[in-house]
């Protein structure tokens, strides 16, 4: 691509490459959701996952599993989505962990006022 | 339309049988690509002699990973595709272990077994792509056979092997063929530093009573990586004269 996608393109483009590989073995496929698993509800084996890595990074310019991310934590079709978000916008990774350090520290946070409050 | 002609990438290719393999590649009108550490005269004259497209030499050093996928994707975006993938690249590591530095085995490692699994997964996605591929691993005859002196040498070797063996069955469904092909004694740096003596007694101890000519072993290569060997995969190819049989 000449110009960075957009977060809707790499959600429509990871769609579409997904639904080529299932095309190829069953024909005309559904609407996929973010929630569908990629191995257990769609069937996909781990040889289809690395030729849709190949196909995505020769599409995207980039393989988020390379380093960012271990492939093996891709359970779903929204994880993929994410994968590649987040290699093409890193702000996205580093708001994602801004946002868990925030949930841990206001988790932290009630168990101290809970014992306090004992 | 005439068909494309298919691209062999070659580790390891500007001397010994690494060059021999890619002036067989060249001659049965593949396009090659090859990598070293430094441009021989084997690469200049090749250069020179195919000014055209079908010939591409970078200087990769085995043991820079980065490089190494880099000088894949050049590849893949110069050539237009990978079909044959030959991991020649290797190191003679000779002495015992219990002598050896740390630093040369893991150079060993790294250049002997890295490199190729580095290599083999950049030219897989090219593979995975196209639906089609070749990957030959240049073992040795020391990964079938124990021999003293040769311990690092020996792992790294039947440590390709067992790549080849797995990676044969992980890429098979997408009609990529892995083989191995293990040589015995043939002109290369290793059988050139040893001693005539030494070479009359591994002559005398081969049935064939004599060491391979380095065309013979890159033979097996061409074998491999054709539509002849269109059902072979997963298997290694011993080229020794029958020394380990």
């Amino acid at each position: 691509m000449l110009t960075a996608p957009t977060l809707a393109q790499i959600e429509s483009i990871v769609h579409g490459r997904i639904r080529a590989v299932l095309a190829e073995r069953a024909g005309e496929v559904a609407r996929l959701s973010g929630t569908d698993k990629l191995s257990a509800t769609l069937g996909l084996s781990s040889l289809d996952l690395a030729f849709l890595v190949a196909e995505l990074e020769a599409e995207l310019g980039v393989d988020p599993f390379a380093k960012l991310v271990s492939i093996t934590s891709v359970r779903s079709v929204g994880d993929l989505v994410r994968a590649y978000q987040q290699a093409l916008f890193p702000e996205l990774q580093r708001s994602g962990e801004d946002d868990a350090m925030a949930t841990a520290v206001n988790r932290a946070q009630t168990r101290r006022a809970r014992r306090k409050g004992r | 339309m005439p068909q494309a002609r298919k691209v062999a990438l070659v580790s390891g290719g500007s001397r010994g049988l690494g060059a021999e393999l890619v002036s067989g590649f060249l001659d049965r009108h593949y396009r090659v690509a090859t990598l070293s550490r430094t441009k021989t005269t084997f690469i200049t004259n090749t250069l020179r002699a195919r000014k055209d497209r079908h010939f591409h030499w970078g200087a990769v050093d085995g043991r820079d990973h980065e490089a190494l996928r880099a000088f894949v994707k050049e590849v893949g975006a110069r050539l237009g595709r990978i079909d044959v993938l030959v991991n020649n690249v290797g190191i003679a590591m000779e002495g015992i272990l219990p002598t050896m530095r740390t630093r040369d085995i893991v150079e060993a490692v790294e250049v002997n077994l890295t490199a190729a699994l580095v290599l083999a997964q950049a030219c897989s996605r090219f593979m995975l792509r196209q639906g089609s591929g070749c990957i030959v691993n240049i073992s040795s005859v020391h990964a079938i056979r124990g021999h003293a002196g040769v311990a690092v040498y020996s792992a790294t070797k039947a440590a390709l092997d067992g790549l080849t063996r797995s990676l044969a069955r992980e890429l098979g469904p997408r009609q990529i063929r892995v083989n191995s092909v293990a040589p015995g004694y043939f002109d290369s740096d290793m059988v050139r530093d040893m001693a005539e003596e030494q070479k009359r007694r591994i002559a005398r101890r081969t049935p064939l009573g004599r060491l391979a000519r380095i065309d013979e072993v890159a033979n097996a290569v061409h074998f491999l990586a054709s539509e002849q060997a269109s059902f072979i995969t997963g298997q290694t190819l011993v080229v020794d004269g029958g020394i380990t049989c």
